[in-house]
């Protein structure tokens, strides 16, 4: 076949998948790092989406995905991205007037149904857990989406992910580990707010809560949001810091929620690629300085059952200090 | 850049102009596929293109040097250098850290401390594939198999980026005749070519990423979680997944050559029909067995010095095999099992002649030996692995075996049963077909095949890691 008519196959090939994928190409988009594909990939794909969706192109896609069970990740008009931070306030109200709820305490026979979630970080600690608790307490079940934010709902909405997995796992206690992700900048009122900013903060925190609220179920089931660690970055020191205080703040508002304070607790606060575990030097880190490596990732992991083993006591037999 | 991904869509569609554009200009094709396929290894960090560079550059001047010394000793010491920074660059990015770590280890037990600095070093995608063209390459022009090349030939025969990242390993006398022939631009071999990427889509987007995410990870992450009907389907789907990951990359990497006017060898020849397990290594990763047997098997020895020889050679060349993919108690012994599996099976054919399994039976034992060998290859520890054999008999509920995952793991292992002409005749029918016409059914392709991903998006291919 001569090589134009291959192009010519190739082109109506990319231009039917494009067509009919065009809230992939919008959401592929929107999970790039900013930058000039991140701006060609979007200023295409933006356009297409709306030619498309007006004709109905999406339906197929949408059959499809139905079809390989995949729920929609992303929507609009969700509070996740148009709530106002009053639910801070009610939240805590409603906080303060709950009693401490009870929790069924894990069996050898009936082990704990734990899902553990989150961004990339979430892998290595649901991977841990399974070692680093008392064996047999535990049955856990790991999904990280990586590359997510809660700063970045038009590429993947942790609030509509949380309704779906809360619903069809229906877990007993949940751990969330994310935020090396976020720093993307956050519109409130129509102003833009960097990390740094206040308004940021408060934002995050109110997104925290809105996430919270859908997997604690009012505190009937606990969850422990483990934050992004020290980085070796400064800038992303500053970001992580900033935001902590957010989650803090969302995590004491929220009945069921914990905070595990992997920031401040390990090495003390302080940045280091190298950790001493159990009298034992070990590369904690990744290259990117901010993953934790298999080995590294017990510290963040034995903090999650210590704060798990408050409201599971059997948890705390090994934990470590 | 990996292929599945809209930067890589549109880097081929431009690539794919510019190369045929240039063709009949080799002087000003050469540098341009040299520069695309930097570009294309260099999207994620640039400074591995250095790497690479380095490399293509030390292995021509050894190789210019073996190809016009007079001198014996001289062709032989060009070799040892080459050879010896080929592994020394693998050396240093793949097992170092792994090496200091074990020796800082045992310093420790040994009540020395840990003195040793703990490395973190970022293994460079493809090294190992790149690396062992490279050895190839010198040994080939050492032994007068292949002639010494230009510099840019050598970069391309290294870095073309279709087989650049997990192979197919591509030799110099396959390779580089293909870049002194002229190509013509009206008989492209579209057939084969968007048959295999569409395939080889379809492959890792619909089985592969498939299974690994609604079984293969979920009993590997906590075997002791699940029943014995999980593990077993974790077991044989792990089988498919990487089957199907990995020969659905190298469908992509041959088709997407073919497209642009190139034959790269074939990897996989329907390897879980294999027979024994000589068989299935003339089946599977072809053109790493048959590295490991021109460059490890038959200069140590191969079979030519007695049996005992014979075993240690095939033993040590299966543990390097193993090695080869990590530095990792769990691929030394994938590796082991495979040779002591071809070296049971070499000492029954010699010591028991006429002895002959059913074909079924010998299909069934070679199956899982094989499926055996990849619960460790799988498994992040040890430890791991001796769960996952240790729950095989566990009683319990078993909601991850379901209908669409078994019928997965079944499909990919059966469909290499079918008979390659029907594949052919349809590819045949396929390009009969008017552009529009071919255009939409691999549009259609596409969707589902992304579809079938869902938001999660293309797990990065599990050859990558080596």
């Amino acid at each position: 076949m001569p090589a134009g008519r291959v192009l010519g196959v190739i082109v109506v090939a990319l231009a039917i998948a494009a067509l009919f994928n065009s809230e992939a190409i919008v959401r592929a988009g929107e999970g790039m790092k900013p930058g000039t594909t991140r701006d060609i990939v979007l200023s295409i794909g933006r356009p297409l989406d709306d030619v498309a969706g007006a004709i109905g192109f999406h339906l197929p896609r949408d059959g499809l995905d139905l079809a390989f069970g995949h729920d929609p990740k992303t929507a609009s008009g969700t509070e996740l991205e148009e709530g106002s931070t009053s639910i801070l306030q009610k939240l805590r109200r409603r906080r303060e007037a709950a009693a401490q709820a009870e929790y069924r305490q894990p069996t050898p026979k009936r082990p704990l149904d734990l899902f553990v979630t989150g961004d990339s970080e979430a892998s290595f600690v649901g991977e841990r857990l399974v070692d680093q608790a008392p064996r047999g307490l535990l049955d856990v079940e790991t999904v990280a989406r990586n590359g997510t934010a809660l700063t970045n709902p038009a590429f993947f909405n942790w609030e509509l992910n949380a309704k779906q997995e809360m619903e069809s796992r229906n877990p007993e206690a949940v751990v969330m580990a994310i935020g090396g992700n976020d720093g993307f900048n956050v519109e409130v009122g129509g102003e833009l707010y960097g990390p740094l900013d206040p308004e940021w903060q408060t934002e995050y925190a109110r997104r925290v809560a809105v996430v919270l609220r859908e997997m604690t179920r009012n505190g009937k089931r606990p969850v422990y949001w483990v934050p992004p660690p020290t980085a070796r970055d400064d800038e992303f020191n500053a970001i992580y810091a900033a935001q902590n205080r957010a989650v803090k703040e969302a995590v004491r508002a929220v009945p069921g929620a914990r905070y595990v304070d992997v920031y401040n607790t390990i090495n003390g606060g302080k940045y280091s690629d190298e950790l001493t575990i159990d009298g034992r030097r070990v590369l904690a880190r990744q290259s990117d300085g901010v993953h934790f490596t298999r080995d590294g990732a017990i510290l963040p992991t034995r903090l999650t059952l210590r704060a798990m083993a408050r409201d599971y006591p059997a948890l705390g037999r090994k934990a470590g200090p | 850049m990996i292929f599945p991904t809209i930067e890589f869509a549109a880097f081929f569609v431009v690539v794919f102009v510019l190369s045929w554009a240039l063709m009949p200009h080799p002087r000003a094709w050469r540098p341009f596929i040299v520069v695309a396929s930097y570009f294309f290894y260099g999207w994620v960090d640039w400074r591995w293109v250095l790497l690479l560079t380095s490399s293509s550059l030390v292995n021509t001047v050894a190789a210019r040097v073996i190809a016009t010394s007079p001198s014996q000793l001289v062709r032989r010491r060009a070799l040892i250098v080459a050879i010896v920074f080929d592994l020394g660059l693998l050396c240093v990015f793949k097992y170092l850290g792994f090496f200091v770590t074990e020796v800082d280890d045992f310093l420790d037990t040994l009540g020395l401390g840990s003195p040793l600095p703990l490395l973190q070093i970022v293994l460079p995608i493809g090294i190992s594939f790149f690396t062992f063209q490279a050895i190839s390459y010198v040994v080939d022009v050492y032994r007068g198999d292949t002639r010494a090349a230009s510099l840019g030939d050598v970069a391309i025969l290294q870095s073309f980026f279709p087989h650049l990242v997990a192979g197919p390993i591509v030799r110099a006398n396959e390779l580089l005749p293909q870049l002194r022939m002229p190509r013509d631009p009206r008989s492209v071999l579209a057939g084969p070519g968007l048959f295999l990427v569409a395939g080889g889509l379809v492959k890792k987007t619909v089985v592969a990423d498939e299974l690994a995410r609604r079984v293969v990870d979920p009993v590997f992450n906590d075997p002791l979680a699940h029943s014995g009907a999980e593990v077993l389907l974790a077991i044989y789907g792990f089988a498919a997944q990487i089957y199907c990951d990995f020969s659905g990359y190298t469908d992509m990497a041959i088709g997407l050559a073919l497209l642009l006017g190139f034959v790269l060898p074939q990897n996989f020849n329907r390897p879980y029909l294999a027979l024994s397990l000589q068989d299935f290594w003339r089946r599977w990763h072809i053109t790493l067995s048959r590295w490991l047997r021109d460059y490890l098997y038959i200069p140590l020895g191969g079979n030519r010095h007695g049996e005992r020889r014979t075993y240690r050679n095939l033993m040590l060349t299966m543990l390097l095999g193993g090695l080869w993919h990590g530095a990792a108690w769990t691929f030394v012994i994938w590796g082991g099992i495979h040779g002591a599996a071809l070296s049971v099976e070499r000492w029954g054919r010699e010591h028991v002649p006429g002895f002959r399994l059913p074909r079924w039976l010998a299909w069934l034992v070679t199956f899982n030996v094989v499926c055996l060998a990849w619960v460790f290859f799988r498994s992040p520890n040890l430890s791991t692995a001796f769960d996952m054999l240790g729950q095989i008999g566990a009683a319990g509920p078993s909601p991850l075996v379901t209908l669409p995952m078994v019928f997965l793991t079944v499909a990919a292992i059966l469909v290499q049963a079918l008979p390659n002409g029907w594949w052919r005749q349809a590819e045949s029918w396929l390009v009969a077909r008017p552009v529009a016409a071919q255009g939409v059914a691999f549009g259609v392709l596409l969707v589902i095949s992304d579809a079938a991903v869902g938001q999660q998006g293309v797990a990065p291919f599990i050859y990558f890691q080596f």
